[in-house]
């Protein structure tokens, strides 16, 4: 990380003075110009090897090609990932600093206004979208719990657990656990996901939330089964397993259901974009969209990404853009509800 | 593939041509990792898992698991030679590796260390190799009010590690949990101690508090004193003194086998339990080591046993640590996710594919743990002899050096100038605790161990109730607990005894 840390000082010292030389006439410069053989920043804000800085490292050599400038990862990690993207928000708007955020969980601790949530989500300059997860339910093989439909019907409240207050797996399992009247005790304090899921082996959790992705392995071996999922067209391993629309529109007041539970997806739905702070020049913003597109839609990139098991769902900057306002615009009835969710009121 | 078939297979290719030049390139990054205080195992993945991407899956492997096995093994030269853990896990070595230095016994302190290492690393790997079959019962044994009990058992270990009287040790231990609960709870978000400062809001690293309380806590202790690091020691060790002293360190491992195999299953053992860390492994062995000797008053006055017990626990650890990212795919620690994340660039899937049809890539990792120990032995070996020549060099010139890599150290590990202020702040309470008999070695237990204690009380009472103690394994444990703390007052009262009258004579 060091020499990471002295090549990018190299780097932004070279940016610097050459910046100084060339003063009046970058302004001159076209966006393609300025980039070429420019170097972006590119901010992390988790360790190395996790899933954000895996998509990142398999993106960046494409959004090299498209940009003609060298993409330098930085791994920021700290306040659940609240500090990086406090640092995308911060950094010079002149299109050189970008990053990839956890965007969900950037919405809800903006909304419940977490110390150090300093950054305005519907106020990036988004580049676009790479991924959103796909949220699921899933139970243990041990539970005995095999469809929804047996955890309604089980008459013990089902042991759901989940990491810390606050954490997506919290505030999934408590928003739909009150909205669809699931009868559950939510127990939270694991470090992470993968505790639960040890859990759940040994018969502790009955069942968590989660994105489908990490919980591929274990469906695939048999150990847990998904019961219930956010998707309102579900493809793949979720066909034919109800989902969160199907059980609220079933239920007395269904129309108010549907859009608390409408507004939760959103929540989902803004994934992992990459970020560029509030007011980088319209010009760089619009290549930089179009370059990241393009990488996006490489078919050597998506062949990369299949092999590493990563999904992609990508949504253009445009689109990211209405994404997040969806879910930081909420009415306030919602928003009420969200806040005390990750609060830990209900 | 059965197991055996595997484990051909994997030893084959494990010396192959186009595996082992990755796994020797990494087990040598990773003993250099270990020896620049302040960059963990943690660390050298992190670099080396950014190289992965244009990696075959077995070179990979070597490669990544090379570079974390050799770090504690790097470390304890640095813990030995400069009163310096290079890493968490050695900073048990430092009870009784510097006092051989001042003896004059550095050699032989890192040749036992050095060796140590290699044994425990080995019967850590075989012995994850053995469990392959009933790998996954293993890892579920650990359930939250089992290593609640564990975690407390570990903690009541503190009252024999230091020369220091047990009641400075406990109140250490104690301040050690307090600092432990710094940051936002987990489970209430509630700010804790955090005195309104954003950046306690992530509690305290552990690196920068380890290089506090013992490496800036020395230097600080040197400057005062002047002189230089090796004490009483008019000139440097001569190459070849040094060449002799190794060998004979070599020697006393293997002839404490029976101490090396006990420390290396408390390793593996404490590897194998989720979220207890490898630093709690080597002070819990060192702990053991010191219970078990009959020469109990010399430690911490440089015993080579004191080196030898945590050595070959600290890389005992990795077979331990490994059991539970290979059975079901769920990392045990920040290291393992890396390497987890790492098998996933690399297209290896873990969990039951890999127990049923990738057994060979199992070996790999087993023999990647023991050859790249054995490599990081024989260059450990070339190390000391440069390295040591600098214990000599006197503290006006010593101090500033080794300052600035601390400094640095500190800040790597999260890139931040608020760690170096943390390991400053953490010297001068190391330095105070020293001068005032308190042990560091408490207190550095308590904080480690404050965040698996907390936790899993809380997880263990919600899953259980407040009468989990009394499950079969639990109770079993805390049994033990109890007898161990009981029959540990009771020797210190019956040493007070016989001390007593010889006092006025003193």
């Amino acid at each position: 990380m060091r020499r990471q840390f002295l090549k990018t000082a190299a780097a932004v010292l070279t940016t610097g003075v050459a910046a100084i030389g060339f003063g009046s006439s970058a302004i001159a410069q076209d966006a393609a110009e300025f980039y070429k053989d420019n170097v972006i920043k590119w901010i992390v804000p988790y360790d190395p090897g996790g899933g954000y800085d895996e998509y990142s490292r398999i993106i960046a050599p494409y959004l090299e090609k498209y940009s003609g400038a060298r993409v330098d990862i930085v791994n920021m990690p700290g306040s659940g990932g609240m500090k990086g993207a406090v640092e995308i928000f911060n950094s010079p708007a002149d299109g050189t600093y970008i990053g990839i955020i956890n965007g969900s969980a950037m919405v809800t601790n903006q909304l419940a206004q977490i110390e150090g949530a300093d950054y305005r989500v519907s106020e990036y300059e988004y580049l676009g979208r790479i991924v959103a997860d796909k949220r699921v339910l899933v139970a243990s093989k041990l539970s005995g719990i095999e469809t929804f439909e047996d955890l309604m019907q089980n008459g013990e409240p089902e042991i759901v657990g989940a990491t810390g207050l606050g954490g997506s797996t919290y505030v999934d399992a408590v928003i739909t656990g009150d909205v669809l009247g699931i009868e559950q005790r939510v127990v939270h304090g694991f470090d992470r996901s993968g505790d639960i899921r040890t859990a759940m082996l040994r018969g502790d959790v009955h069942a968590m939330w989660g994105s489908l992705g990490s919980a591929l392995k274990g469906i695939k071996s048999g150990d847990h089964t998904v019961i219930l999922h956010g998707e309102k067209n579900p493809t793949g391993v979720l066909e034919g397993i109800p989902s969160i629309y199907d059980v609220a529109g079933a239920q007395d007041d269904a129309e108010r259901k549907v859009r608390i539970l409408e507004s939760w997806e959103a929540l989902s739905a803004v994934g992992r974009p990459v970020a560029a702070p509030p007011g980088v020049p319209e010009d760089r913003l619009a290549f930089l969209r179009e370059a990241f597109s393009a990488a996006m839609n490489d078919p050597e990139f998506v062949a990369a990404a299949a092999d590493a098991d990563r999904d992609l769902l990508f949504a253009s900057g445009e689109e990211m853009g209405s994404i997040a306002a969806a879910a930081t615009e909420l009415e306030p009835d919602v928003e009420q509800l969200f806040v005390a969710a990750i609060r830990g009121e209900i | 593939m059965t197991i055996l078939e595997g484990m051909i297979s994997g030893f084959w290719q494990s010396i192959s041509l186009s595996v082992f030049p990755y796994l020797f390139v990494g087990s040598v990054f990773g003993l250099i990792i270990g020896v620049i205080p302040g960059l963990s195992g943690h660390f050298a993945m992190a670099m080396a898992v950014t190289f992965l991407y244009q990696m075959e899956p077995a070179a990979g492997i070597a490669f990544i698991l090379g570079a974390h096995a050799t770090v504690a093994q790097g470390g304890g030269l640095t813990a030995i030679l400069f009163s310096t853990p290079g890493t968490g896990q050695n900073a048990a070595t430092l009870l009784d590796g510097p006092q051989m230095r001042d003896k004059g016994e550095a050699g032989i302190a890192v040749g036992a260390a050095m060796a140590s290492c290699f044994l425990g690393a080995t019967f850590g790997a075989l012995v994850l190799g053995l469990l392959i079959p009933v790998l996954r019962e293993v890892v579920l044994f650990f359930g939250p009010p089992e290593v609640f009990v564990l975690a407390f058992l570990a903690l009541t270990f503190v009252a024999v590690l230091g020369k220091e009287d047990m009641t400075r040790s406990l109140i250490a231990a104690l301040l050690g949990l307090l600092l432990a609960m710094i940051g936002v709870d987990n489970v209430t978000n509630t700010h804790r101690f955090t005195m309104g400062s954003e950046r306690l809001a992530d509690g305290l690293q552990l690196v920068p508090v380890i290089l506090g309380l013992f490496a800036v806590a020395e230097m600080i202790d040197l400057w005062v004193r002047g002189g230089s690091l090796a004490r009483n020691m008019p000139k440097a060790l001569s190459a070849k003194e040094t060449q002799a002293q190794i060998f004979q360190g070599i020697g006393l491992a293997f002839k404490n086998w029976w101490l090396v195999m006990r420390c290396s299953a408390i390793g593996t053992a404490m590897g194998l339990i989720p979220g207890l860390g490898s630093a709690p492994a080597s002070f819990v062995a060192y702990g053991h080591a010191k219970q078990s000797s009959p020469d109990r008053e010399t430690f911490g006055t440089g015993n080579v046993k004191g080196v030898i017990g945590p050595e070959s626990a600290n890389d005992a650890v990795e077979g331990g640590a490994l059991a539970s990212t290979i059975a079901f795919g769920i990392p045990g620690s920040s290291s393992m996710a890396i390497l987890l994340s790492g098998l996933f660039i690399l297209g290896l899937d873990t969990g039951p594919q890999m127990l049923n049809q990738n057994v060979d890539i199992i070996f790999i990792m087993i023999f990647t743990i023991i050859i790249g120990n054995f490599i990081g032995t024989l260059f450990g070996m070339f190390l000391v002899n440069p390295l040591s020549r600098a214990t000599s060099i006197r503290a006006t010139i010593m101090v500033p050096v080794l300052m600035a890599i601390i400094a640095t150290g500190a800040f790597a590990g999260e890139r931040a100038i608020f760690d170096i202020g943390v390991a400053v702040t953490f010297g001068i309470l190391g330095y105070v605790m020293k001068i005032l008999n308190y042990s560091r070695a408490a207190l550095l237990i308590g904080f480690v161990l404050g965040f698996a204690v907390e936790k899993n009380l809380y997880l263990a009472l919600l899953l259980d109730g407040p009468l989990f103690v009394l499950q079969p394994i639990p109770l079993g444990l805390a049994t033990v607990t109890v007898v161990f703390l009981v029959w540990n007052v009771w020797v210190i009262i019956r040493d007070r005894k016989r001390v007593i009258p010889i006092e006025p004579k003193a």
